[in-house]
């Protein structure tokens, strides 16, 4: 269980090319995917976690390349496939996207196709990678509509998208995410154009799907609280980087970098003081196209040192499994690594 | 979809009826008699002035104009449109040798410019910002600027006259009369009247077919493993031409308007031609009933057009909009 990882992630680096100018979206990005775990993956608007997850599948806009890093896919102990090393659009990848790892995006009213019954749309998903017969699949997705609570699901299958309300949309693209039963499901705020009340359903939702078909999910979201609800293992990131990543414990109980403590007090929690006040993290993001010498950090930083502007921090491993990018936590590097 | 169908169906009667006022208008305000276009100029000859004005009583032509225009819609409505004033023909023998010609051009100068609009547009985004891409803009460019007589003149001089590939005008060789053998004739005039309405058909398509490229959906949809033919065909283009399809609607009159000036570069019989020869030789009742056959055209391929995009947007045929 320990080092069983279905998807690894390293030294992932994103670059968008907007006119002249190259932004890199994701510089340097490592973290591990236990199987069958929930990993989250949070951080501000603008943080590149959107990107982190679309580099994995290749589904990047046609402005963004992969410009280097490895994904490593393992779907059995015997076989890992590195998706960096396949074209975009190949045939390889097609036969991993929406088998393999699948994907529930943002905003559920825009990702399904208004011209298509939702019925059309899971069958599109599960003809295109299991051979079924048109009626086989008919029942199979009716079944899965069943299972994520839409109700009269035989009549809901020719209904089309402008006829189903947000959380029911969701479901339903959770129902095209799940309807191969990938390995992975990859959600992509999934609930952040829900309101609050459905926004626990779909989560609940998600949790299910995961506990009944083994699946290992990478959440992205901007929500702390939803982090603590779900997920195992967090990472942390800021401005490309991953900036902490652990365990939900490790994160929650001791949180080592200044971002992440920033990000943590920023938040309220049930039963804190009536008086206590909410803290803002300083100043404001920088624009995403800035090139550091140094830590991302370092302007926003109440702990910044003459170091952070000159190096950028490296990784230290403070604990079995819980990683810093800081420069305070230097000496306590269990081994060096960038 | 049925209540949308009829809804469609019953504002023709509005709109032929107040295509049918305008004419009639212009008929009251035509120089000249209308007692002679409605009887036949050889009877007319052999007629007294008394005659005349008894027929002009009895015909009921000095009825108030609202009578008469009821009685003029009721004729219409029968076929019997009157006679025109140079040659004494019936006006609706004359349209049923010219329409059918007519028809035959813009259907199929329609057909051919919207499959290669939407054709080079949906390339065109595809090669965005490739060489492909630019020259297909700039003959766009090309054949929005220039007015089409000019492409029909140089035509016509390059393949009939210099290389005479083609037939430089007219519509058949006589004693041919099948379709097959009408298509020389075709092939310039049809390419010709679509130019400008190919153009601005690429470009609304390019800009449409790039903006569902960026949806979400088209995302979902390559996230599922489709091919990127599947993607950009079943999904971006499929959903790309619905905004489309209000352009071809729009487009159609200035098509078929088209057929006035086309018809003449090319000598072609239809009622395009009919209405210039009409105007040239006042021979106002002609013009008058050739308008209102033309404006008939209009609704009908519009409605037909609409329908169809009726059927493509899920959203309308299941009545929400």
């Amino acid at each position: 269980m320990e080092k069983d990882y279905i998807l690894q992630v390293k030294n992932l680096e994103t670059r968008f090319k907007i006119g002249k100018k190259t932004v890199h979206a994701v510089n340097d990005v490592s973290f591990n995917l236990r199987r069958g775990t929930t990993l989250g993956v949070v951080g501000e608007s603008g943080c590149g976690k959107s990107v982190t997850a679309l580099s994995i599948m290749q589904l990047l806009p046609k402005a963004a390349h992969i410009e280097g890093g490895q994904v490593l896919y393992t779907p059995s102990p015997e076989q890992t496939l590195n998706l960096t090393d396949f074209k975009r659009n190949s045939k390889e990848l097609r036969s991993i996207r929406g088998k393999d790892i699948a994907m529930i995006f943002q905003d559920s009213l825009s990702s399904l196709d208004p011209v298509y019954s939702i019925g059309w749309q899971i069958m599109e998903n599960l003809r295109m990678h299991e051979k079924l017969s048109k009626k086989e699949a008919k029942e199979k997705i009716i079944r899965m509509l069943g299972e994520l609570g839409i109700p009269s699901p035989e009549d809901r299958f020719k209904s089309y998208p402008f006829e189903f309300s947000g959380g029911m949309k969701q479901r339903v693209m959770i129902a095209i995410g799940m309807i191969c039963n990938p390995n992975i499901l990859i959600a992509d705020e999934p609930t952040t154009a829900l309101d609050v009340t459905i926004q626990a359903q779909i989560l609940a939702l998600i949790k299910q799907m995961q506990q009944e078909h083994g699946t290992s999910v990478i959440l992205i979201t901007h929500n702390m609280g939803i982090v603590a609800e779900i997920c195992d293992e967090v990472a942390v990131m800021y401005m490309g980087r991953v900036v902490e990543f652990g365990s939900l414990l490790q994160i929650f109980e001791n949180p080592h970098h200044p971002y992440t403590k920033a990000l943590l007090k920023s938040v309220p929690v049930l039963g804190m003081g009536k008086d206590t006040e909410l803290e803002s993290i300083e100043g404001t993001t920088p624009d995403a196209s800035t090139v550091f010498k140094g830590c991302e950090f370092e302007p926003r930083c109440p702990f910044a040192m003459k170091k952070c502007t000159e190096e950028h921090p490296m990784v230290c491993e403070i604990e079995e499994g819980h990683e810093v990018r800081c420069w305070l936590y230097e000496e306590k590097c269990k081994d060096d690594r960038r | 979809m049925l209540k949308y169908f009829f809804r469609r169906l019953l504002s023709f009667i509005p709109k032929i009826l107040i295509i049918t006022i305008l004419i009639f208008i212009g008929l009251e305000f035509v120089p000249g008699d209308p007692i002679s276009y409605l009887i036949p100029p050889e009877q007319m000859a052999f007629m007294t002035e008394e005659t005349i004005a008894n027929m002009r009583e009895n015909l009921g032509l000095n009825d108030p104009a609202y009578i008469r225009y009821f009685k003029w819609l009721g004729n219409i409505l029968k076929g019997d449109m009157g006679y025109s004033l140079i040659n004494g023909v019936k006006i609706s023998d004359i349209i049923w040798t010219r329409l059918p010609a007519t028809i035959e051009l813009t259907a199929l100068g329609f057909a051919v410019a919207t499959i290669l609009g939407l054709l080079f547009g949906f390339i065109s985004a595809l090669k965005r910002n490739t060489p492909i891409d630019y020259s297909l803009t700039a003959l766009g460019m090309v054949g929005v600027s220039i007015p089409e007589f000019f492409f029909g003149l140089s035509a016509i001089v390059v393949f009939g006259l210099t290389f005479r590939w083609l037939p430089p005008g007219g519509r058949m060789t006589p004693g041919q009369p099948g379709f097959f053998q009408r298509i020389p004739y075709l092939v310039m005039p049809v390419l010709v009247i679509g130019i400008s309405y190919t153009a601005t058909l690429m470009r609304y398509t390019r800009g449409s077919m790039l903006d569902t490229m960026n949806k979400d959906y088209v995302k979902a949809a390559r996230s599922k493993g489709l091919s990127e033919t599947r993607v950009n065909l079943v999904h971006s283009f499929r959903n790309a031409i619905i905004p489309v399809m209000i352009i071809i609607v729009n487009r159609i009159p200035i098509l078929i308007a088209g057929t006035v000036v086309i018809e003449s570069v090319f000598n072609y019989p239809g009622m395009g031609k009919l209405i210039l020869e009409s105007i040239s030789g006042s021979d106002m009742p002609v013009v008058m009933i050739a308008t209102f056959f033309i404006a008939l055209a209009v609704l009908i391929a519009s409605f037909l057009v609409d329908l169809l995009s009726a059927l493509l947007d899920p959203r309308i045929r299941f009545g929400k909009m």
